[in-house]
């Protein structure tokens, strides 16, 4: 959680991202691949892509 | 009560033998105030924010322009945007503070992102959890709200109402008078950026710095080389008015050095130089060697923040044997700036008494403020007879 008191945006999407690939509840995955992707977008990291393209593939964003 | 009720301007655009200035609602009456900030400043392009403050792609400043909330940005282009500062979702301010935004702008209630171009780029949740589509969250027409803008000498013009012709029409005589003057021009930085807080309408501060005519009072220091005689009028009705002088005297350093001009002006820019109100709330001055904008930021119905910014032909950066220059002279304009400020102040307060009756111009010294209170009262009638 130091991430998140750091503000750092990075380390926060990538938590999130790495949540989200280890959770087993598809709908609890696209939660967390969102604000993965979310806070990838605001740091302006080109893994937004990744994690976009997790949620396009389940219907979830485009 | 009708507008037209609010105050009488049948006196003021008769012709500067027999006007009078604009009466004492424009200055004191918060009705009359609202007015002019539709008529006047967002019916019009106004100045309100400096592109030299958002250098780099993503930088973005929040701008409070008389309760409407801007957001000034750079982006991916490396142009200026300006938007209104409110998420499409349920209007939250987007940008509290100045800084750089490296990805896309996340609002901080729902997390919707808008890129630097202003395109909706995400809407979490919006579709409930993990579902960010839906078929009524139509993202192409939810991006941020742009307001047409436009940067000249550094100054960002933005025109609220978007009823304003496009700038380049709205500006067109100024930009053709100064056509000389098109160059690149390099902020002088830290000391030469620097803001006054003024109590006063800022109307008496475009007026004040339209006429020479207080120049061996206010400013005596200025005028032991730049004399009365020297100064003329500049007359644009309907558009912007000031002063020139044929006797600009350059700075010099220690050992009588100066500053490098402007390239490709012709003879008359050695000795001349000119100060224009660039109505409604501009000020610039252009010289050989340097250039400065003050924009005049209302706060209140009086309360004027000062922005001012002065400008070189020259990378400072890469002259730092300049900065000691570049400091003095900013401190003697600020100097200039300052002396202004207790009648602007004084003049305000004048205002107050219900006696005053706009005043009485000089026919001879007083014709650029004249043209401004003619400016100002026909823009206002043209507001109150839409109405
Ligand atoms: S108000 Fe901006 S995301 Fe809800
Ligand atoms: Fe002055």
């Amino acid at each position: 959680m130091a991430a998140f008191d750091r503000q750092d945006g990075a380390a926060v999407a990538r938590l999130y991202g790495a949540a989200g690939d280890a959770s087993s509840d598809i709908d609890e995955a696209c939660f967390l691949w969102t604000h993965a992707f979310v806070f990838a977008l605001e740091a302006g990291l080109a893994e937004a892509e990744i994690y976009r393209a997790k949620l396009v593939a389940e219907g979830r964003e485009r | 009560m009708t507008h037209s009720d609010l105050s009488d301007l049948s006196g003021v655009t008769a012709p500067v033998a027999t006007a009078r200035g604009l009466p004492n609602a424009h200055y004191v009456d918060p009705q009359v105030f609202a007015e002019e900030r539709e008529a006047l400043l967002f019916g019009n392009w106004a100045g309100v924010g400096f592109a030299k403050d958002i250098p780099n792609e993503g930088d973005a400043a929040p701008i409070d322009f008389l309760g409407v909330p801007l957001l000034a940005i750079r982006d991916g282009a490396g142009d200026v945007r300006v938007y209104q500062n409110t998420c499409r979702h349920r209007g939250m301010i987007l940008v509290e503070e100045p800084g750089n935004i490296r990805g896309t702008i996340r609002c901080p209630y729902h997390s919707w992102c808008y890129g630097l171009d202003g395109t909706l780029r995400s809407t979490p949740h919006v579709g409930g959890p993990g579902r960010n589509l839906h078929e009524d969250i139509k993202r192409d027409d939810l991006g941020l709200v742009e307001f047409p803008s436009y940067v000249y000498r550094d100054v960002i013009f933005v025109n609220v109402s978007r009823k304003a012709p496009p700038f380049e029409e709205y500006a067109a005589k100024l930009l053709e008078r100064w056509r000389e003057h098109d160059r690149p021009i390099y902020p002088g930085g830290g000391r030469s950026d620097f803001v006054l807080e003024v109590k006063t309408n800022w109307k008496l501060a475009v007026e004040n710095f339209c006429e020479s005519y207080h120049l061996p009072w206010i400013h005596p220091g200025l005028n032991t080389y730049s004399r009365l005689e020297d100064h003329y009028h500049i007359e644009e009705p309907g558009a912007f008015s000031g002063q020139g002088t044929y006797v600009y005297r350059q700075l010099e350093g220690d050992g009588g050095e100066k500053f490098p001009d402007f390239e490709g002006l012709s003879d008359f820019w050695d000795a001349g130089a000119e100060y224009v109100s660039f109505f409604p709330n501009v000020l610039f001055g252009a010289q050989r060697d340097h250039a400065y904008a003050m924009i005049l930021m209302p706060t209140g119905i009086d309360q004027t923040r000062e922005l001012t910014g002065i400008y070189y032909a020259f990378d400072p950066a890469e002259q730092p044997e300049k900065a000691a220059m570049i400091d003095r002279n900013a401190d003697l304009w600020k100097g200039v700036f300052e002396e202004d400020i207790f009648v602007v102040e004084g003049m305000q307060r004048g205002r107050y008494g219900p006696g005053f009756d706009g005043g009485k111009f000089s026919p001879v010294m007083d014709n650029p403020t004249h043209l401004f209170h003619a400016w100002a009262a026909d823009q206002i009638q043209k507001y109150r007879d839409a109405r």
